[in-house]
């Protein structure tokens, strides 16, 4: 276990590489890649009980510096000075490190600002939960809140003095599914026109919560009392 | 009876919980004319210029609020609430990877940071800092990831622009001393400086050519 703490302060062997390249003080521009690789294998043994895909990882890295070394080991082509430069093997991997210690940089920059903004208070959004995967992205209860908000409104005006056809849930899921085939997304409040009865509104309600349990549309709230959209789920 | 035109914003700033951007606020103050919103702002700001007030206009992505001036922190901190975590030195790097060099695949990232980061980009993406800009037309139609609007509040920058310029290492010369100061620095690279999306701009408005947007990519991985 002594070997897992060694291995977190490295992000990855290209954070190893930097690493070894900064403590024997080698030009990174000119690596002395045998020297390198031997470290690099002394390191990687003390890992060896590692967690299998941070050490595939760090495996890849060695066979790199291996594949490296082998191709500088070989006799340079004959030619010019110019096309030997042009095909340092190590470029690719010099190329690479520059880059990772660019945003290691710049990763270090991030944090600065990061604790500069946190001695800074604003109000605070009441929380906001993660996306979910499910059909519903916002809490069950916003949804019947604003339902109640609806009901109040149908409240107003008396049921039809006709008697009125049964209102089938069915019958509003079809219409609801029909309605997001041209439109989407739908807005929550858009399914409940102003002169709806109570009873039409609780159907269409009731009809959204089935089609959200099948699993046919989903729900979500873009931000904080934002609007509530519906949306026809991806045909998965 | 009526509100004075700075009275007005001054509590817009102070009860939002996000930057409000000036559009918005000509929207939240219909009464009032874009003259008039600009001189309410212009008296606010030099209100709260003065240190004799615990808040201060905090201009940040694109908005406005108000907060607590940062010589309040201390005082603050007995109140202890409770805020997220600091990010991890993983997820800052692959959030800078993103930052500069959005729209960028998951792989893309890798690439560059030469390990696995479906941990980091669960968290990043939780935490809303990083958002789903399409899918890069390619085998697999992988995700392009980008920064989200909360990015730049959580750093404190305007807009992308804002972000430090990214630079050489000076290795080559003294390996041991990579984190000192900008102004030390020799050489800057500047056309990789200013990433050319615009964090206001919707996600297929940022995307090049060649890019299909998707509508509803959140939830979708």
């Amino acid at each position: 276990m002594v070997y897992q703490v060694r291995l977190e302060q490295f992000e990855g062997p290209l954070d190893l590489l930097l690493h070894l390249i900064r403590i024997h003080e080698v030009d990174i521009a000119d690596i002395p890649i045998a020297r390198i690789t031997e470290e690099y294998f002394r390191v990687l043994t003390e890992m060896q009980d590692l967690d299998l895909t941070v050490a595939g990882e760090f495996l890849v890295m060695a066979a790199t510096l291996v594949y490296i070394k082998s191709k500088m080991l070989l006799p340079p082509a004959e030619g010019e000075e110019a096309a030997i430069e042009e095909e340092d093997p190590r470029r690719p991997l010099v190329e690479a490190l520059l880059e990772y210690q660019r945003f290691k940089t710049v990763a270090g920059d991030l944090a600065g600002f990061e604790e500069r903004r946190r001695r800074i208070f604003g109000r605070v959004a009441p929380l906001e939960e993660a996306p979910a995967r499910g059909p519903l992205e916002l809490s069950l209860f916003d949804l019947l809140g604003a339902f109640q908000d609806v009901l109040k409104r149908a409240a107003r005006r008396p049921d039809a003095e006709v008697t009125p056809r049964p209102f089938r849930v069915r019958e509003r899921m079809v219409e609801l599914l029909e309605r997001l085939a041209l439109e989407r997304p739908l807005g929550f409040l858009g399914l409940f026109p102003a002169d709806a009865d109570r009873r039409t509104v609780i159907a269409t309600f009731v009809a959204l919560l089935e089609l959200l349990r099948q699993g046919v549309v989903r729900v979500r709230q873009a931000s904080p009392f934002g609007e509530i959209l519906i949306y026809p789920l991806e045909d998965a | 009876m009526s509100l004075e035109p700075a009275a007005a914003l001054e509590a817009l700033l102070f009860a939002t919980p996000e930057p409000l951007p000036p559009e918005r606020l000509a929207e939240l103050l219909p009464t009032l004319s874009g003259e008039e919103i600009s001189a309410a702002l212009a008296s606010l700001r030099a209100r709260y210029a003065s240190p004799a007030s615990g808040l201060m206009l905090d201009e940040v992505a694109g908005g406005l609020r108000l907060a607590t001036r940062p010589e309040a922190a201390e005082a603050l901190a007995r109140l202890a609430i409770v805020r997220p975590s600091r990010l991890s030195r993983p997820a800052l790097e692959t959030l800078a990877i993103i930052a500069y060099r959005q729209p960028i695949t998951k792989a893309e990232v890798e690439a560059i940071r030469g390990v696995n980061i479906d941990g980091v980009l669960r968290t990043l993406g939780e935490r809303g800092l990083i958002r789903v800009l399409g899918r890069k037309r390619e085998a697999g139609r992988p995700m392009l990831y980008g920064t989200s609007r909360a990015f730049l509040e959580y750093f404190g920058f305007q807009d992308l622009s804002e972000l430090p310029t990214l630079r050489e290492i000076e290795a080559l010369v003294a390996p041991s001393q990579a984190s000192r100061p900008a102004e030390d620095l020799p050489r800057e690279e500047s056309e990789r400086a200013a990433p050319a999306a615009d964090p206001a701009a919707g996600p297929a408005a940022a995307l090049p050519a060649g890019f299909a947007s998707d509508p509803v990519p959140e939830g979708s991985e």
